[in-house]
């Protein structure tokens, strides 16, 4: 099943010394193998920090090193090499990039120590990629639910990184200063950038940041638990702008392979159910809603839940599952809801009846003085030569709900009335925006019900404001 | 000759627990659990669920289980693994191969291979034994849809209706008895062949009582003859989704309705088919049966008169007339609809602004609109047509619709 594809390694020449007699095709080198192994990967960017550290034998005196990634992402100018132990009798000299084998470099290493050396090199690579999904399980009576959520490694980088340390960085930072700082503009400008530069600019800022967020959690792989008998837990960690989960352990993904793993689970999360009207948000239809939060009290709230799917069921009560929807999420803070839209319940009717229009104060434009009068007025008569300037529509509703479920439900209504508006009724109604009423009711099960409500829009020159009021008041049917 | 089926399959890799990697075994001892149960629910109008249940041999430590599945429309990202828990004190309900005492197992990761369908999951086991497992996943091409057949008795006053759900399997997977629900409705136990079709009888709902209307509306029907103003008279059966009209107890799907009349010789009559649109509870589904030629309607504007209010502002009266014959050998009922904003047109030309109307004294339908029928943009009235008359010859029916149409410019 193994297609190791990869040639990635570093090799610790055997020549003498540098100014030896350098042998060109024939070469003699040791390959040490790489201790341990850190992945921080990061799903705003396909950009993977790798941190691998090994150890090396050195002599005094000069000591060539080849480090080579043969078919895979890497990119070139970001591999760097320290040295974690006699770091101050160790020094790279140099760095060659032999201009016939574009996947190779090697490093002069001057040393004072004739012995081992653990050294650690770090690179970006591409190809590695996280996302995150979630998995919920409603009761039949549909008050908790199982929330479990899952993080996805795919690893499409050309390289296996056997029993590796796993990171996955949750986030996304704002790279704007940075990309200005590196052009050498204000912020402002970078708008103005060409796309292709400002990605590039992109790129650079985001290595940057990497490089400094890594050397914040410098902990070196702990013992592999690759074998342990129990699901691996993820560590989450607030860093900077960031959220780290670290996978438990280490984890191999062979090369064109992807891994899930549970990243937590709520067991028994509750939540409510409301149906909503919101055209803008859920189109021109009556929705059912699972609203549930990312805190304490949902017994959610220890991390931020990164985008992803969540998939949907409920127990059907018999043994099995009905499949309710897959959604796809925002990043969720901590604190933050999560709304889970059902679509449409067949067994809540859901319908707007027009019962009545009509209209009044209307003015009237008298041609020739530049002078209005109402028309509407009893006893008011206005010269033939003149027009309608201004009136007021009404238009009476009824927004008809019919239950037929065995529960009552909490109904919550948003319309967007645009112009100069007054929402008259006697409905638990209040303004969502300047533009948009919302109001809520709750219908028994089993229950019929009208909510009566009265939209009076000005018009012409009657129309003074560009908003809606909302007025209490008692509407007729 | 068959061609190439599904291959969709459970195995259990049982050289596990010293395995580093799923990738690296070249020698595997497989076991290939069967499935015990399949669940096929059809409740999501969208997607179909299949739930499959298997006893996996598990042995202590991780174990691999690999799913497979070929030439079928798995979606991966779907497929939930769960341990079914065996109840306290289930002892003796244990079916044959489980475990004597139940097992602690979880999942620990899940691998997805390249370019394979299939994927591996690690699973952890307290002990050895075997676990029942369920393995749930939307499988595309295997669909439902719902369609109906109507026998109306012979005076046409009620009918019989079954509802049936068809299955059609394009999935390439075959399942044995195989449970399958609707979301309502009776359940089923039934083998599904690969590009099988399945109709199942869902309800037979008898004696439902039947409305034969008559109606005519020169917006939504139009016009049989446009120069000499006769209106379409399309005929309904209307069914009411409710108990007291013997149905209501599911909203009733959409569908195709054949509908058939007993004949009076024992035999029925294909009368036609329609779509039955989604019909919730306590609503009608109308099932057209053709034209009526027989009831003869001519719709014509008896009076278009406005009356200034000021400058450019009127108020209009309109009066529309219908002239009905019946020439049916009995008596029926038609139902006169009317858009208003459409008569304001008709008349005034379209202000883009909706119709502020009153019914005038000069309306004759009794009664007034059917008030459960009718809102502000359309009215629907009733007209009781008598039979023709002895001598072959229909009475004349003359109704007028009188609008105060107020306030337009």
């Amino acid at each position: 099943m193994t297609n190791r594809r990869l040639s990635q390694a570093v090799a610790l020449l055997s020549v003498l010394a540098v100014g030896a007699v350098e042998a060109r095709n024939v070469d003699l080198s040791t390959v040490p193998d790489r201790d341990t192994v850190q992945l921080t990967i990061y799903n705003s960017e396909d950009i993977t920090l790798v941190r691998e550290t090994r150890k090396v034998s050195f002599k005094p005196g000069a000591n060539p090193l080849q480090f080579s990634w043969a078919n895979t992402l890497i990119d070139p100018t970001s591999v760097e090499l320290r040295f974690l132990t006699d770091a101050d009798k160790l020094d790279v000299l140099d760095t060659t990039f032999p201009h016939d084998k574009p996947q190779m470099l090697y490093w002069n290493v001057q040393s004072e120590i004739d012995g081992e050396a653990t050294v650690e090199i770090t690179y970006f690579t591409s190809g590695i990629t996280w996302s995150a999904d979630y998995v919920c399980i409603a009761n039949p009576e549909e008050t908790e639910m199982g929330f479990e959520g899952f993080v996805r490694v795919f690893n499409n980088s050309g390289e296996e990184y056997e029993d590796a340390q796993i990171r996955l960085v949750v986030g996304k930072i704002n790279l704007v200063e940075k990309i200005a700082e590196l052009a050498k503009i204000p912020v402002s400008e970078v708008v103005l950038l060409e796309e292709r530069k400002r990605e590039e600019l992109k790129a650079k800022a985001m290595k940057k940041a990497i490089a400094y967020g890594a050397r914040l959690g410098g902990a070196s792989a702990p013992a592999d638990a690759a074998q342990e008998a129990r699901p691996k837990e993820i560590i989450k960690e607030g860093l900077s702008e960031y959220f780290i989960y670290t996978i438990e352990g280490t984890e191999t993904i062979a090369d064109g392979w992807s891994k899930r793993t549970r990243s937590f689970e709520g067991t028994t999360v509750p939540f409510k159910i409301q149906y909503r009207y919101r055209e803008p948000e859920y189109g021109p239809q009556l929705v059912r809603m699972y609203l549930l939060a990312n805190d304490e009290e949902s017994k959610l709230g220890t991390t931020p839940l990164p985008d992803g799917v969540v998939r949907l069921f409920r127990q059907t009560g018999r043994d099995g599952l009905s499949f309710l929807v897959a959604q796809p999420i925002k990043y969720v803070p901590i604190g933050d809801k999560i709304e889970l839209n059902l679509g449409p319940d067949p067994e809540v009717i859901f319908e707007l009846v027009k019962r009545r229009v009509w209209r009044d104060t209307i003015w009237m434009h008298i041609h020739g003085a530049d002078v209005f009068r109402r028309a509407d007025q009893p006893g008011v008569e206005i010269e033939v030569n003149s027009t309608v300037a201004g009136w007021d529509d009404h238009t009476r509703f009824a927004q008809r709900v019919r239950n037929y479920s065995k529960k009552p439900i909490d109904l919550e209504v948003r319309r967007t009335l645009p112009g100069h508006v007054v929402f008259r009724s006697g409905l638990d109604a209040k303004n969502h925006d300047y533009r948009t009423v919302q109001y809520t009711a709750a219908v028994k099960a089993g229950e019929k019900t009208d909510l009566v409500y009265e939209i009076l829009e000005h018009q012409g020159r009657n129309k003074k404001q560009d908003n809606v009021t909302v007025e209490k008041a008692a509407v007729g049917r | 000759m068959r061609r190439r089926t599904a291959a969709m399959g459970v195995v259990v890799l049982a050289v596990l627990a010293a395995m580093p990697t799923v990738a690296s075994a070249r020698i595997k001892l497989i076991t290939l659990p069967v499935r015990q149960r399949v669940e096929i629910q059809l409740d999501n109008p969208n997607a179909t669920l299949v739930e499959e249940e298997r006893v996996v041999p598990l042995v202590k430590g991780v174990n691999q289980v690999d799913f497979s599945w070929a030439n079928t429309q798995i979606d991966p990202n779907t497929i939930v693994f769960r341990v079914v828990p065996r109840a306290e004190g289930a002892e003796g309900e244990r079916p044959e191969g489980e475990a004597a005492k139940p097992l602690d197992v979880s999942v620990l990761s899940v691998s997805y291979p390249p370019n394979e369908a299939a994927l591996v999951w690690q699973v952890a086991a307290s002990d050895s034994g075997s676990a029942r497992v369920r393995i749930s996943y939307l499988l595309g091409n295997l669909t439902k849809s719902f369609n109906y057949r109507a026998v109306a008795s012979h005076d046409e006053k009620t009918l019989t209706l079954r509802q049936y759900m068809r299955l059609q399997n394009l999935a390439n997977e075959e399942f044995g008895s195989t449970g399958l629900w609707a979301g309502f409705g009776p359940r089923f136990l039934k083998p599904i062949g690969i590009n099988e079709t399945k109709e199942m009888l869902m309800e037979k709902y008898e004696s439902v009582p039947v409305r034969k209307t008559y109606t005519c509306d020169p917006q939504e029907f139009g016009y049989f003859d446009r120069p000499k103003n006769k209106l379409l008279v399309p005929m309904h059966y209307v069914l009411k989704n409710d108990e007291e009209n013997k149905l209501g107890r599911a909203p009733l799907q959409f569908g195709k309705v054949r509908i058939f009349q007993d004949d009076g010789h024992g035999s029925t009559a294909f009368l036609g088919e329609d779509w039955g649109k989604f019909t919730p509870l306590d609503d009608e589904m109308r099932l057209s049966v053709g034209t009526a030629q027989d009831v003869v309607v001519r719709r014509t504007i008896d009076k278009n008169e406005q009356k200034r209010v000021a400058g450019n502002l009127y108020h209009r009266e309109v009066i529309v007339k219908y002239e009905i014959e019946n020439f049916k050998d009995k008596a029926v009922t038609l139902d006169v609809q009317e858009s208003l904003r459409a008569i304001r047109n008709e008349v005034g030309g379209d202000t883009g602004r909706d119709a502020e109307w009153e019914l005038g004294e000069l309306t004759t339908f009794e009664g007034g609109p059917d008030e459960e029928k009718s809102d502000f943009d359309r009215v629907v009235f009733h007209a009781d047509l008598p039979a023709r008359g002895a001598d072959d010859k229909a009475t004349k029916i003359v109704h007028k619709l009188h609008l105060l149409i107020k306030n337009e410019w």
